[in-house]
Parts: C-alpha cells; structure tokens; sequence
C-alpha cells in the first residue's frame, strides 16, 4: 500500500534515462520572449504578470534589496509554473523533491543571512534579541533565536515539499475512492467526485500559494537583511 | 519515502540550478517592456533668440548689404 500510493514521486526514468532533466526545463519553454514592441494575447498577458508581480514584491524593499528583483522573480515564476503543470494527471511535479526544495532554499536564505552580516553587521545580529527582553534570559534568548534563524532553509524547504506532496495525495486518494465507488454506489461516487473538484480548485491555490510563500519569506529575510 | 533516495539527487540538484539560475532568469531578461510610442510630448523649439535684431547684423547671412 505504501509502495503504491508514493510511486508517483519517485523520479522518473524513460528507459532507465533520467527523465527529471527534460521535466525541470520544461517550465522555461513556457515563457515568451517575443522582440515585438506589441505582442500576441499570450505573450502580452505573460509580461503584464510579470510587471505586476515585479512591483508587487519589490515595491517594499530598498535600493539594495531591489537588486535582489530578478532572483525573486524568476523564483515565483519557475516555483508557480512548476507547481501548476503537476497538477495535471500522471505528471511529475519537481517540487516534491526534497533535494530541489533543499538546494533552493538553502542558498537563497544562505545569501540573504551573508547580505545581512557583511553590510550591516550590527543590525543584523540584534535581531538575535528581542527588544525588551529581561536580563537574565538574554543568553537562552539568544540560542532560541538563532536556532530559529538555522532552521528556516529547513522549514522552508520542508513546508513547499510536504504541501505538494500532500495535495497530490489526497487527489490521488480521493480519485481512487470515487472510481472504486462508482460500481457499488453511485451516489457516494457523486459526492466523492464534488469532493475532488473541490480539492483541484483547492490544489491550483496551494500550488501558486506555495510559490509565494515561498518567494515572500526569502525577501522577507532579505529585508531583514538589508 | 522515494524523495529520501539519494541516488537522484545529484541529477535533480544539477538540473535545477542552471534552470533557475541561468536559463529562467536570461528569459526574464529577454522579455522587452516596450513602452507604448507617443506617452511623451515633445519639448517645443523654444524660441529664445539673445541677441536683438537692431544691433546685429550678422542674424541672417542675406540680409547683409553686398560689399564688393
């Protein structure tokens, strides 16, 4: 049972090829690059996010931070279109991989801790204190704060991994029990099938929810940090 | 748990580190923002003349008395 239901997330291989290559570059075809200066719907469409989610995100941070735009934007963009092509069936989402969530968040968090203590070493370490705290408990406040700062690539990682994965899950689950019930009971197959659509409209959320939520949190580090 | 096999890793990391680094962002780069024509008024010719026409006579070249 355990081997059956987590099949879908073992990495793929066409021929004992590694099909993960060609899986992880697709999303990058997605994006349009015309040289026009008025374009298609399509491609008009695609830059108008763009520059609506450019200014969303960077609208809040300084000059220093602003250099920081274009690893932010491709983030969300590859993190967004990543999760949306899982969700179509029998596709292999490679976001559920711990070890790309892992090597994405771990550099990212690594640089905007590096921004932090190289430009503005003062501020950045008095995060590692709350204001106001009493003396005596500075030095306990001190390790919990910094075992918080360690632990964020982890949770980062660990938070868009398990979301994903998650969600593929219960659609998987919820997909079976509607077609094991269609030959016994129609009605209970019904409701089980309004249930899963449910659970797809649910699924597109998380997938561009989890693309910015993870993006968010980086440039939050980041404007802790400069 | 087939995420925790680590034989894949090395390719998947490998993978995902020149698309998100190198080919996303160059696509991001590549996207022009053209911005529509005609959002500028032209600065008109500013017809600001300094010196007087009554005490120059080298305004315009024709206008000279022809010397021989």
């Amino acid at each position: 049972m355990n081997e059956n239901l987590f099949t879908p997330f073992s990495a793929p291989t066409i021929l004992n090829q590694p099909a993960t290559i060609p899986i992880i570059l697709f999303p990058t075809l997605l994006i349009l690059t015309p040289k026009h200066p008025i374009n298609n719907r399509l491609a008009t469409i695609q830059q108008n996010l763009t520059r609506f989610t450019l200014k969303q995100m960077m609208m809040t941070h300084n000059a220093k931070g602003q250099t920081w735009s274009l690893m932010l934007t491709s983030l969300i963009t590859f993190t967004a279109t990543t999760n949306l092509l899982g969700l179509m069936p029998y596709s292999f989402t490679p976001t559920t991989q711990l070890s790309m969530n892992l090597a994405m968040a771990i550099p990212l968090w690594a640089g905007t801790v590096m921004v932090g203590l190289r430009f503005k070493t003062k501020n950045s370490l008095a995060h590692l204190l709350p204001q106001g705290t009493p003396t005596p408990l500075i030095p306990m406040l001190v390790a919990i704060e910094t075992i918080s700062l360690l632990i964020q690539p982890v949770a980062l990682a660990v938070r868009l991994t398990a979301n994903i994965t998650a969600g593929h899950l219960l659609m998987h689950l919820i997909g079976n029990t509607v077609l094991a019930l269609s030959t016994t009971n129609l009605s209970m197959a019904l409701l089980a099938s309004t249930l899963l659509v449910l659970l797809t409209i649910l699924e597109i959320a998380v997938a561009l929810i989890q693309a910015y939520v993870f993006t968010l949190l980086i440039s939050l580090y980041l404007r802790n940090n400069t | 748990m087939p995420q925790l096999d680590t034989s894949t890793w090395f390719t998947t990391i490998m993978t995902m580190l020149p698309t998100l680094y190198l080919i996303m962002q160059l696509k991001l780069l590549n996207t022009n923002h053209h911005q529509p024509p005609l959002t500028k008024t032209p600065t008109l010719q500013s017809h600001n003349v300094r010196w007087q026409p009554k005490w120059t006579k080298t305004c315009l070249p024709l206008s000279q008395p022809q010397q021989f």
